[in-house]
């Protein structure tokens, strides 16, 4: 009993590594392993419908990316999506939190109405759309009839661009909160002095906007656009409750192509090399985003 | 509290302990044959799974043979059937579609039933199509489900309000037929199809084709519709004009799921619609229909007005290749898909009294309680002759059959929407098929 009472008890160091112990491994068996798994997976001839035919090809998938009719043009189509969903959820988030920024009676319920439709999911948020875009009852095509602007209702997402474009917009609807949450966040750490200071200087809202309020956006802006850049490349459910990826291909991503080829075609190998490629170019993208943007702005983080 | 390394020691063990608790508390996978009491594991997609347990309670009542049912959902059944094969818990008896049977036999899901009793004589009773995408290499692999004939289903009450009489035997009839009740003012669009992207089949492609005696691909599976085979570009064709040129196809049909479409059908929202016989058992059901009594159904009009037939889908009852309960399993799937003590097939005429299911057995339409049930909402000479006329996708039997049919879900979305020239449309096809054996070889 002495003999125990007398050890000693672990030192900083070691209590550290045991009190993360737990939390490494969980990391390590949910998420690293899974990882390291589906690289492995992309590194095989793996299609459930074949198992006698798995094997280990090495790159053979990656290589046959370059050639891959479907993975060229779906890869077309996100990063178009990725340049109109980032394009207007920047703009309007900054439009927005801009707006938000100001005191003004009502401001509150504005604040709370504009974060809603981030609490929706997007499973949610696709149906809610396609109701609103149906082509024999939808919303909109009511609004423009009534406001006289079409003469009778439209299949508005049965032509690729116009499918496209709605499906960009549900996306921008479902995500724009986020982006308004961050700026806004950024916007309220701006010092007033600094408008004062430029106002005395003759600065007009223009200027101030430029020489003030954007380089102090410049890191909440960079959040934005990683996290954005992001999700607009990994949409899926929105677009698969829309339009299913239709008409032809014109609204097929790479992240839809990669569910289809992975849990309806179950080609695990070829749609874990799809995976790989998604992760690998928001990889490359964020850190193009941090390279031009982080330590730009006119202050110190 | 001080941390010591017995601390440390008692937590770690009550992690290790966590998983197994966890495990203990999961749902078996391995019932049936692993539980020893020579139970049967049964899965299906959830299709009325309230039926199916009233239909499986009345077979263990009578043969002592206790089955654990577990519906899956329709949109998820494929994937996890084999997720559970693949991870070695797969059922011991289970439904299987015929676009199915070719990988799941290739992937040791399935084990052949010839040689097993009663097994020829089911066989030699069903329409041979049914017979043909139950076969796959040789080897009988299923006992029949259910199975439809695509037929084109027609409102006669709108046809009548335009002055038409009878069904087009012909696409170019069916166009000026549509087109008449469109000018009279009836429907903006009369022709609706389910062309939304889906993972489901697209039967009123395959039904066109057929049904002007095309086809997409030759006996040994090689690609000819774009070069000895026509009829795949004229029926695109077809198509696209309906669709762009005169108007009569809905341009919302490239949003519009199955469910949709039956629901615009039973609100005489339109007045054609290419898909399975037994929708017409609903369409004319008064209690969801306003359309009620007014359905007809009739042959799938052709590009030369001939009668050349139509396509026909199998659903089946497979039996798992490792089943440890082989005998009560087969028992089930006789119970289910072949022949009672009375020489009857029950639950094909189970399903289809309950619900107008489609039966195989060509015997079934000259039993009085099927035809007088038939009448109700169809004709039976009509329904007859479709399963008659109609063969499966030659296709089938191929691994590469669900990404080609995705393909050429968007190809005819492409033609729908003038975005792609049939011509066009048939090259992308035969491209499409032929990489995909390359990639499959």
């Amino acid at each position: 009993m002495v003999a125990f009472a007398e050890r000693r008890p672990l030192g900083d160091n070691a209590k550290a590594w045991a009190l993360n112990a737990p939390a490494i491994a969980v990391i390590a068996l949910l998420v690293a392993y899974p990882i390291g798994y589906s690289f492995y997976v992309s590194l095989q001839k793996n299609n459930l419908k074949r198992p006698r035919a798995k094997r280990f090809i090495g790159f053979d998938n990656y290589k046959a990316l370059l050639s891959d009719q479907a993975f060229l043009s779906a890869l077309k189509v996100s990063a178009l999506f990725v340049l109109v969903v980032l394009g207007l959820t920047v703009v309007l988030a900054l439009i927005l939190a801009l707006v938000l920024n100001e005191r003004f009676r009502g401001r509150g319920l504005l604040l709370s109405l504009a974060l809603l439709p981030w609490a929706m999911p997007g499973v949610v948020n696709g149906l809610m759309w396609r109701t609103i875009f149906d082509a024999k009852t939808g919303a909109l095509n009511g609004l423009l009839q009534q406001l006289g602007l079409i003469e009778s209702y439209h299949a508005w997402l049965t032509s690729g661009t116009g499918a496209f474009l709605f499906t960009a917009l549900a996306q921008v609807w479902n995500t724009l909160p986020f982006s308004v949450i961050i700026l806004l966040a950024g916007l309220s750490t701006i010092p007033s002095e600094l408008y004062d200071a430029a106002t005395v200087d003759r600065a007009g809202a223009w200027r101030r906007f430029t020489e003030v309020t954007v380089p102090w956006l410049l890191h909440p802006l960079l959040i934005v656009l990683i996290l954005e850049t992001m999700n607009a490349f990994r949409a899926f459910d929105t677009i698969y409750v829309l339009t299913g990826g239709g008409p032809g291909d014109a609204t097929t991503t790479i992240a839809l192509l990669d569910v289809q080829t992975v849990l309806t075609f179950t080609d695990f190998g070829l749609g874990s090399a799809y995976a790989w490629v998604i992760t690998a170019i928001t990889l490359l993208i964020s850190v193009g985003y941090i390279g031009l943007l982080y330590r730009k702005g006119n202050f110190e983080v | 509290m001080e941390l010591t390394r017995r601390h440390i020691l008692k937590l770690t063990g009550l992690g290790l302990a966590g998983p197994t608790l966890l495990s203990a508390c999961s749902n078996d996978s391995s019932s049936g044959g692993g539980s020893g009491d020579g139970s049967v594991k049964f899965e299906g997609w959830d299709y009325e799974a309230a039926l199916v347990q009233q239909n499986l309670d009345r077979f263990t009542k009578n043969s002592n043979v206790k089955v654990n049912y577990t519906p899956i959902t329709s949109a998820q059944y494929v994937q996890k059937v084999v997720a559970e094969f693949t991870g070695g818990g797969g059922a011991d008896a289970l439904y299987v579609y015929d676009d199915s049977l070719a990988a799941w036999v290739e992937g040791d899901y399935l084990q052949p039933l010839d040689g097993m009793a009663g097994v020829d004589e089911v066989y030699n009773a069903i329409y041979p199509g049914n017979a043909q995408a139950m076969t796959y290499d040789g080897k009988r692999y299923g006992l029949p489900y259910y199975t439809d004939a695509t037929c084109l289903t027609y409102n006669a009450g709108i046809l009548a309000q335009a002055g038409i009489s009878k069904p087009p035997a012909s696409l170019e009839e069916l166009e000026a037929q549509a087109l008449k009740i469109k000018k009279a003012g009836l429907l903006e669009y009369p022709i609706g199809l389910p062309a939304q992207l889906s993972d489901t089949w697209w039967s009123w492609v395959w039904a066109l084709l057929f049904g002007s005696g095309g086809n997409m691909f030759d006996d040994q599976q090689n690609p000819i519709m774009n070069t000895s085979d026509t009829v795949t570009k004229d029926v695109f064709a077809w198509l696209q004009q309906a669709a762009t040129k005169s108007k009569v196809i809905d341009p919302a049909s490239l949003q519009l799921l199955p469910v949709p479409v039956d629901n615009a059908m039973k609100a005489n929202r339109y007045a054609y619609t290419i898909g399975a016989r037994y929708a017409s058992r609903d369409y004319n059901d008064p209690a969801k229909s306003k359309a009620a009594g007014k359905i007809r159904m009739g042959l799938v009009p052709s590009l030369d007005g001939k009668e050349h037939g139509t396509v026909s889908n199998t659903r089946m009852y497979g039996l798992a290749k490792d089943t440890e309960v082989k005998d009560n399993a087969f028992k089930l799937l006789t119970y289910l898909g072949g022949y009672d003590d009375q020489k009857q097939p029950y639950t094909a005429k189970f399903w289809f009294l309950q619900r107008g299911l489609g039966f195989a057995y060509k015997a079934m339409v000259n039993d009085p309680t099927i035809t007088a049930a038939l009448k109700k909402f169809a004709d039976p000479k009509i329904y007859t002759h479709l399963a008659e006329i109609a063969k499966p996708r030659n296709v089938l039997g191929v691994p590469w059959y669900t990404e080609f049919e995705t393909e050429m879900h968007k190809v005819v979305q492409g033609v729908l929407s003038n975005q792609t020239q049939p011509s066009a449309a048939v090259a992308a096809l035969a491209k499409s098929a032929e990489t995909l054996k390359k990639k499959y070889s």
